[in-house]
């Protein structure tokens, strides 16, 4: 009764916040957890749940499998907006649930904060669960990697549902064995990129063999520590592939899987690890091969994720990046470009960015290709400055600005192509700054 | 060409937070001012070093379950980095790395890591994992005589006890201990302290202090350092030390 009166509430404050024109994000769902942790019990789910967890891409991948299942007529209910712990999960199904908490669908689609997997999913059942991949990630706030995997990995112990690993990240690979008895692992790859090195040319984690303490060995990295790796000592690593990515080719923007091409309106290494996941996931289901394609090809994201504008004729590309390895990617995907470009980096240390900055000097900076002018800004645009600089980019071609407006407006003084990365909390002030370039005359 | 040769301790595992930046400011303010940086790094698997070869040997910090597997390594050149100290080879020690150079390590579950006990001091991390010193800290240190203000990041369970010379004076943020009034652990050639940033990212006269040490022992000299544009640093500390300082005095 009391569950049924809860739901009551939150469906009246949800029609208040929609008739003032708010989505609310987590706040229905924090207030009801409040009234009753275990209010995950109460509802009644007949539909899969689709989870999708990492610490770069779960957004993207959530997003493109819930708009592909969509696109084969399926109903998805999803946390597509990224309220991804357990308050915003919350909110989303009181948002589309019955006031006897049934949820009317096809199909549950889940982005769930990494180090929420275990509390989410302690009093709901999972049917897939996807992990791409583990970087540090604002150490300051989330502690080491180790630490956040081991809880997931006891967290699989015990659970016998389809698990979609990327067998490219030793982190995550080593998840499979977390149960031994269960039979729905199913790993995925890529096969090594045009831009692929022999060596590490980005921070990164896993070196060591997680079962052995061997130093893994790595046939090539394709970024950071995402790669082809073996343990030489115990074999690690060598898993039966059940998705393997083909033939990228991020300048036609396409690759293939099973022998199918994909056409996607993304370019870079990491999205087609993203998208390799989402094919994986939507094969276990069963969705018509052509319907992925269709899908794929035409799935995007307008959030600053990795989102290409045209800003008075300037094309710019804006992305989010919060960690190092977002931040390396976004640079990848510049170096990968052979046009002149000037770029913008904006770096704020709020308490939902972590405080600590020290990450910046993770991001590989050297060579930058074809880069004529760098503006930073945020409240540390002094730090990421010097970062710049000390990795021997002429420092006269540096342009710090604490105030963002400013930054904006100095960028565009030029009509040279503009690359973006901002992090958490600077994406969407940044984003909104250079579409209001776009209304001036 | 005058050059400087500078071993670095582990890259690739004690590397978690950014501490690589200390290698990259001393090597671009020692190459503006045409002097050669030959940075060796030492990893487990790699040939033994002898310590007393290099100017300046630096570590930095590292995830906890990397840096035991590393501590085993380590331990074997004991004698050797003992014999370089005293012949005045310059040690930057982060984090980490200032840990292991102490007696020991007490863990959270009371667990002992010996350190190289090259110095007095030692480390007890608290019962509670997660308590940790976090935050921005700034430090009043006196190097060499000249006063200066010290800006990082700390971020360390482990409290370090037994501090008979300490690298600076808290003016905001924690130390070597919750609520500590000193941080680090200095010698005229070492500088052991938990400060991230990176440390020299921010601190030029930290980074002119080793320099100028290094060269001053290498080449017999007391050496005036050449000036370098330094103006996205000095823009950075006065931004920072207002807010943060600002901050301690509301």
């Amino acid at each position: 009764m009391r569950n049924f009166f809860i739901i009551l509430i939150m469906k009246i404050l949800h029609l208040g916040l929609k008739i003032c024109g708010k989505n609310g994000g987590n706040f229905l769902g924090k207030i009801a957890y409040k009234w009753n942790s275990k209010i995950f019990k109460y509802f009644k789910i007949n539909s899969p749940i689709i989870a999708v967890t990492a610490t770069n891409g779960k957004t993207m991948t959530n997003n493109a499998i819930g708009y592909a299942l969509k696109q084969a007529g399926k109903k998805v209910v999803s946390n597509a907006e990224g309220n991804n712990m357990e308050t915003g999960i919350l909110s989303t199904f009181l948002k589309n649930c019955t006031l006897f908490g049934k949820i009317k669908a096809d199909y549950i689609v889940l982005e769930v904060d990494e180090g929420y997997v275990p509390v989410v999913f302690k009093d709901l059942p999972l049917d897939t669960l996807v992990v791409l991949d583990f970087f540090r990630d604002q150490l300051d706030r989330n502690g080491e990697v180790e630490s956040l995997i081991l809880k997931i990995n006891e967290f699989l112990k015990t659970y016998n549902g389809n698990l979609v690993l990327n067998n490219d990240d030793p982190n995550v690979a080593r998840l499979g064995l977390a149960n031994p008895n269960n039979e729905n692992v199913y790993y995925f790859s890529v096969e090594k990129y045009e831009y692929a090195t022999k060596e590490q040319k980005e921070a990164g984690e896993g070196k060591f063999c997680p079962f052995c303490n061997t130093r893994l060995e790595y046939e090539y990295y394709q970024y950071s520590h995402i790669g082809k790796f073996k343990c030489p000592n115990c074999n690690y690593g060598d898993n039966e592939i059940y998705k393997l990515a083909t033939d990228v080719n991020l300048k036609a923007r396409t690759f293939k899987v099973d022998d199918v091409t994909y056409k996607i309106r993304f370019n870079s290494i990491y999205n087609i690890y993203n998208l390799t996941a989402v094919i994986t996931v939507l094969s276990l289901y069963n969705i018509d091969t052509n319907i992925v394609k269709e899908a794929l090809s035409k799935f995007k994201l307008d959030n600053g994720r990795l989102e290409e504008l045209n800003i008075k004729n300037v094309p710019t590309i804006i992305n989010l990046a919060k960690n190092p390895t977002g931040s390396n990617v976004s640079l990848r995907i510049l170096n990968e470009d052979d046009d002149e470009k000037e770029l913008l980096f904006v770096l704020n240390d709020n308490i939902a960015d972590g405080f600590d900055v020290s990450w910046i000097w993770d991001i590989n900076f050297d060579n930058l290709n074809n880069v004529s002018r760098i503006i930073t800004s945020g409240t540390r645009a002094y730090d990421i400055a010097i970062r710049i600089k000390t990795s021997g980019f002429d420092a006269s071609k540096i342009e710090p600005y604490l105030n963002l407006h400013e930054a904006v407006k100095n960028l565009y003084k030029t009509d040279v192509k503009k690359y973006v990365i901002a992090n958490y909390t600077s994406l969407q002030p940044t984003r909104k700054e250079i579409l209001e370039i776009n209304k001036e005359k | 060409m005058k050059e400087l040769n500078i071993l670095y301790l582990y890259p690739d595992i004690l590397e978690l937070y950014g501490d690589f930046g200390n290698i990259q400011v001393l090597k671009y303010r020692l190459e503006k001012r045409a002097i050669k940086a030959n940075v060796t790094p030492y990893s487990i698997g790699n040939d033994a070093p002898n310590f007393s070869d290099y100017d300046l040997v630096f570590a930095g910090g590292g995830a906890d379950q990397e840096q035991g597997i590393l501590s085993k390594d380590l331990v074997n050149y004991k004698e050797n980095i003992k014999e370089a100290i005293n012949n005045g080879v310059f040690f930057l020690l982060i984090c980490g790395a200032y840990q292991l150079f102490g007696k020991y390590y007490k863990d959270a579950e009371g667990d002992i890591i010996p350190g190289l006990s090259i110095f007095d001091y030692y480390t007890e991390a608290l019962n509670d994992r997660k308590k940790r010193c976090i935050g921005n800290i700034v430090l009043n240190c006196n190097l060499n005589g000249k006063e200066t203000k010290v800006i990082g990041f700390e971020n360390h369970g482990g409290q370090t006890f037994d501090i008979e010379a300490p690298f600076g004076d808290v003016l905001y943020g924690n130390g070597n201990k919750f609520g500590d009034t000193k941080e680090g652990f200095f010698l005229k050639n070492v500088i052991a302290t938990y400060l991230h940033g990176p440390l020299l990212s921010k601190n030029p006269d930290v980074s002119d202090y080793i320099i100028k040490y290094c060269l001053d022992r290498k080449y017999n000299e007391d050496i005036v350092l050449e000036p370098l544009d330094d103006t996205f640093e000095n823009l950075c500390r006065k931004q920072l030390l207002d807010r943060f300082l600002k901050a301690e005095n509301n």
